[in-house]
């Protein structure tokens, strides 16, 4: 198929995914990866109606940069909204919530992971796999809900945050180590590399603010997309060549410009630019991902969903009551948080990379199928568990008081 | 009144009013500009979503709940309080007023009341610091500063009840 012609069809299916949970009133980004899966070339591929082979969309060069564009301008996002000042300002309690959600579901997930897959590595993938929760769908579901406006929403977006910090340490390690290899000495040498990369995008997001104010001085709203994009961009992909997670050096490139009046300006021209490359990373995240192994992988994601729905829930509910909320809405905080999704998939897309050499190909495999299969169950669960938690709630109350 | 402000990471800012009896009026301003207006009937309850505004329809309602758009005031009798006691107010000449004709000078304003005129607006036009010799016409409307009292006794002489 011509090259413009799959992206076509690529870009017509995310289009077609949004109508579709529009009508369904479901978060899109299940159903972008799903329409991935169905025109995969092991989906698609293998059918055929009345003798006409249905359109396939291959993993083209094109594709796997435009998601590799998707996971940079998730975590640049993620960067620009961050703020130290809003976290210092709260630390306390961010991050007594935000400890004991990494305790409880970083540590199962350790646990879970080397119970499935027995390899150390993989155990460390899978424990932030299960660790990360979506801020992209848990928001969407909060403002659907009209949680926003009640006191559950600060426990749950103050959570997201030390969540979103702690996922950039995390990467850079995770990706420093699966490109590393099994020789110890390699992979320290690659952490080393990596965590001086992150020092010196640390200095320059706090000591660059003059520079980054001015790179984007202009009226035109043209230029300053194209500006913004061509530096993080650049910057992404050196750390990328240089082995460094470029999703974490976007992570503070946003950072940088978090600190400069450009910064609501930003979010608003770039928001379109992250959406659209965010589709096509889940949409990739489909085309890559084989349906015939989810029945190799499904008795572990069910380990996993039984085993991490309440932690993430119990975590939740403790850092609701962080918050000093009532009984019934650190309930709501717990079933808020079990949504996993869009970071999880970044974590799989990593340990994709290390496949035949810091993983055997088939533990990569194996994590990656699971992850996606966990992620749709979870994106799934998660915005129901928060829809239908009158029950919850009351058994909350009922257990341990109104108060 | 009691405003609390909180930041909602990824989403915007939130604004919680205490509007009296226990309610809550929550503004959620999302970063797109998009309000969403909550009440909250009391501390532990749900919020109750209003309305969802977009940016220029926001502000559009906020400058009618400002009174930018209607003052719910007699046009002709509008005061602002400069310090306590002072008034400065802006009073409309009828034309059956016995001002109508007079100048400031012929008029006594000050002797007789009290006040100080200091603007007349007349149509588009506005005569800053009048001078005595300025003649009062039906249709003005004569901003003056002076105490309460004063005040009012001019409303009086501007009324022919003086």
């Amino acid at each position: 198929m011509a090259d413009l012609l799959g992206i076509g069809v690529l870009f017509a299916a995310v289009a077609v995914a949004t109508l579709v949970a529009v009508w369904l009133n479901k978060s899109v980004i299940p159903f972008y990866i799903v329409f991935g899966m169905v025109l995969s070339p092991s989906v698609a591929g293998q059918l055929s109606v009345a003798g006409y082979g249905l359109p396939v969309v291959e993993s083209t060069e094109f594709i796997e940069l435009g998601a590799e564009l998707g996971i940079v301008f998730l975590l640049f996002f993620l960067g620009l909204e961050f703020n130290l000042d809003r976290l210092l300002d709260r630390w306390e309690r961010i991050t007594r919530a935000g400890t004991i959600d990494l305790a409880i579901n970083f540590g199962a997930g350790l646990l879970l992971g080397f119970a499935l897959f027995r390899d150390p590595l993989a155990a460390f993938l899978v424990a932030g796999i299960v660790y990360i929760s979506s801020s992209a769908i848990i928001t969407k579901s909060l403002i659907d809900l009209g949680w926003i406006a009640n006191d559950e929403a600060d426990p749950l977006l103050g959570t997201l945050v030390f969540e979103d910090l702690f996922i950039a340490v995390y990467l850079t390690i995770a990706a420093a180590l699966v490109a590393g290899g099994s020789d110890v000495g390699a992979a320290v040498t690659a952490v080393g590399v990596a965590l001086s990369f992150i020092v010196a995008l640390l200095l320059l997001a706090r000591y660059g603010t003059p520079w980054f104010e001015r790179a984007l001085q202009t009226n035109s709203n043209e230029f300053t997309v194209v500006r913004a994009v061509g530096i993080t961009v650049l910057i992404s992909g050196v750390a990328l060549a240089i082995g460094v997670s470029e999703a974490v050096a976007a992570f503070f490139v946003g950072m940088a410009f978090a600190s400069t009046t450009h910064t609501h300006k930003l979010e608003n021209l770039l928001e379109p630019v992250r959406d659209t490359f965010a589709a096509v990373f889940f949409f990739w995240i489909g085309v890559e991902t084989d349906p015939r192994l989810f029945a190799g992988v499904a008795a572990l994601v069910v380990a996993a969903v039984v085993v991490t729905t309440p932690t993430k829930i119990l975590s939740g509910y403790l850092g609701g009551r962080a918050y000093d909320l009532d009984p019934r809405r650190s309930m709501r905080v717990g079933l808020g948080m079990v949504t996993r999704g869009e970071f999880s998939l970044i974590i799989a897309a990593v340990a994709l990379t290390g496949a035949g050499t810091s993983l055997s190909s088939e533990i990569a495999n194996a994590v990656y199928s699971f992850t996606v299969a966990y992620v749709l169950v979870m994106s799934i669960l998660g915005t129901m568990l928060m829809q239908y938690s009158a029950p919850f709630e009351q058994f909350a109350t009922a257990r341990f008081g109104a108060e | 009144m009691d405003v609390t402000e909180s930041d909602l990471p990824g989403v915007g800012k939130k604004h919680e009013v205490d509007i009296g009896g226990g309610q809550q009026l929550v503004v959620v301003t999302h970063n797109t500009g998009t309000r969403e207006l909550y009440l909250k009937e009391s501390a532990d309850a749900d919020s109750e979503k209003l309305v969802e505004l977009s940016d220029r329809m926001a502000r559009m309602v906020g400058t009618i709940l400002e009174g930018a758009y209607f003052q719910p005031v007699e046009s002709n009798h509008v005061e602002t309080m400069l310090s306590e006691g002072t008034l400065l107010e802006w009073y409309a000449v009828e034309d059956d007023s016995p001002l109508v004709g007079e100048t400031l000078a012929g008029a006594d304003i000050g002797q007789r009341t009290g006040v100080t005129v200091v603007a007349i607006q007349r149509g588009e036009d506005v005569i800053a610091a009048p001078t005595s010799a300025a003649e009062i016409e039906a249709g003005d409307t004569i901003v003056v500063i002076g105490e309460r009292d004063n005040c009012e006794r001019f409303e009086k002489l501007l009324a022919g009840d003086l």
